[in-house]
């Protein structure tokens, strides 16, 4: 099953990791900084190693983005950002388990200080009839 | 000699070939790879099939073996003990596919690396063709591959059949790998016709190799009729637009009757030998499924009994489902929505799109349509399956109407 975990984060200025430019994170005693972000680049060689990580990237900033919307019978460009909530889309990790809880799991080892992980079910072509 | 006929040389004898090899040299990865430039050595050099192509891949597989660790030891300025150990041209004939098939769904290995591995090592699909079948990318299946081997190789695990105490078990887990292998291409053959039931052939195929190998395992030839009698329905399992059609509206008379007539056959020789596990149970309940002429025919008793036999031997929440439909045919909705009210209770099922998908069904078979509604609605949020999405929404809607 594949699943996509969404990283919605503010970082300011925007930057990559968001860890490195949101508060709650920079906020932390510098060896607990250093211990979250070892662990992190340690579980996603782990996924990597297991076959679990098909893929990620960074996003650019959100401010950035150019939106198109149908107008008058025409696409019509503007600038973003999409949503005027603070948080946006930062990034994402295309993963395939096992099952549901796995990918909870592995969601759940995502979280960090100052960004939310959205965990959601990638759709596939197959079905069953029972 | 064409591609194809190369191709099916090579998936009829890799397994052989492997198992030949790893008779002497245990390591599956070195294995691979030597029996990989045996197939590329008799796509360059045979112009027609020789006499005897699995004796010729085995023959130069082994020198490959051989000249690898000769120059390994040399590098390592080491002598080297087996490389007088010439390989005899001709190995005796000898059927290694069991083994083969128990290695690669060895119990250290994770189930979606079992699968992986399986499809490589035994069907001789290439690494390509099973990242297409799972759709993943290739390199993430290169490395699921590669993992598995280290780990077998970590693990200290030996090319040999396991003591007899441990062999029910390992069967087991060899079935789990078959039958996710099959549902996976049976579950597949729905919505984008990407998969041409490529996936649940070979399962079945294996399935029946296993048979052979152990005729006396009710439960290899109880998954093996579970697989035929699953498959006889995959004509009708689509409409005319590609959308599912769940059993109950399938037109029964396009079932694959040949299968059926196989599948039954299975079962009537296992079944009253005993003790019946939980391949040969679903089987049973595909047959009850397949004899009755429309889904308000059917023996529902009988495929409760069943579902009670199969909740005491293999218990989980997909049997209980089920179970509560088989109870809501033969008793009424009501008894079935009790049971599925107890599974909503668990946090994980109340968000599994089935558990909504049933009650909706059973809610609709009690009048309550606005519940159903509701019901459908909720199952074609929570599912990850584009056809099934499309099947819940169109019943909501009609629930509606």
């Amino acid at each position: 099953m594949k699943y996509v975990i969404l990283i919605h984060s503010n970082p300011r200025p925007w930057g990559h990791p968001t860890a490195d430019y949101v508060p709650e994170f920079q906020s932390l005693p510098q060896e607990r900084k250093d211990a979250m972000l070892a662990d992190f680049e340690r579980r996603l060689k782990e996924l990597s190693e297991r076959g679990e990580l098909l893929g990620g990237e960074a996003l650019g900033d959100a401010a950035n983005a150019r939106l198109y919307r149908w107008t008058d019978d025409a696409p019509l460009a503007t600038d973003g950002p999409y949503s005027e909530a603070k948080e946006h889309l930062a990034g994402f990790f295309l993963i395939d388990v096992e099952s549901q809880e796995r990918a909870e799991e592995i969601a759940g080892q995502f979280a960090s200080p100052g960004d939310t992980v959205e965990l959601r079910a990638t759709m596939w072509p197959g079905g069953d009839d029972q | 000699m064409s591609v194809r006929e190369l191709e099916d040389v090579w998936r009829r004898e890799s397994p052989h070939v492997l198992g030949a090899l790893l008779r002497r040299h245990g390591d599956l990865a070195d294995c691979e790879d030597a029996a990989q430039e045996a197939l590329e050595a008799a796509a360059r050099q045979w112009q027609e099939l020789p006499g005897n192509p699995r004796g010729w891949l085995i023959t130069v597989a082994s020198r490959r073996l051989i000249d690898r660790a000769r120059a390994d030891a040399a590098r390592a300025g080491r002598e080297l003990a087996v490389a007088s150990e010439e390989p005899s041209p001709v190995p005796p004939e000898r059927d290694d596919s069991l083994e083969l098939l128990l290695l690669c769904c060895h119990p250290a290995l994770s189930r979606p690396s079992q699968v992986a591995l399986t499809l490589r090592a035994v069907s001789g699909l290439s690494t390509a063709e099973i990242a297409a079948a799972f759709l993943v990318p290739e390199a993430t299946m290169g490395q699921r591959l590669s993992r598995a081997r280290a780990t077998l190789r970590e693990a200290g695990v030996r090319f040999e059949r396991p003591e007899p105490d441990d062999l029910p078990a390992r069967v087991a887990a060899v079935l789990d790998v078959l039958h996710l292998v099959f549902n996976e291409g049976y579950t597949r053959s729905a919505g984008r016709a990407l998969l041409d039931g490529e996936l649940t052939r070979e399962a079945i195929r294996l399935t029946r190799e296993l048979e052979r190998a152990l005729p006396d395992h009710d439960e290899v030839a109880g998954a093996l009729a579970l697989m035929l009698l699953t498959q006889a329905r995959e004509p009708a399992r689509t409409d005319a637009r590609g959308d599912l059609v769940p059993l109950a509206r399938q037109d029964r008379s396009r079932w694959r009757r040949d299968e059926i007539a196989q599948g039954v056959a299975i079962l009537e020789r296992v079944l009253p030998r005993g003790p019946v596990g939980r391949f040969q149970l679903q089987a049973a309940i595909a047959a009850v499924h397949a004899e009755a002429p429309d889904a308000a025919g059917t023996d529902w008793a009988q495929i409760r009994t069943l579902y009670d036999m199969l909740e005491r031997v293999a218990p989980g929440p997909a049997v209980t489902l089920n179970r509560a439909v088989a109870v809501a045919m033969e008793s009424g909705p009501a008894a079935g929505l009790t049971i599925v009210g107890g599974l909503l209770e668990d946090p994980r099922l109340a968000r599994h799109h089935r558990t909504h998908a049933v009650r909706a069904h059973l809610l609709e078979l009690a009048g309550d349509r606005v519940g159903a509604a509701d019901a459908f609605a909720r199952a074609a949020g929570l599912t990850a399956s584009l056809p099934e999405q499309r099947y819940l929404n169109r019943c909501a809607a009609e629930a509606r109407r």
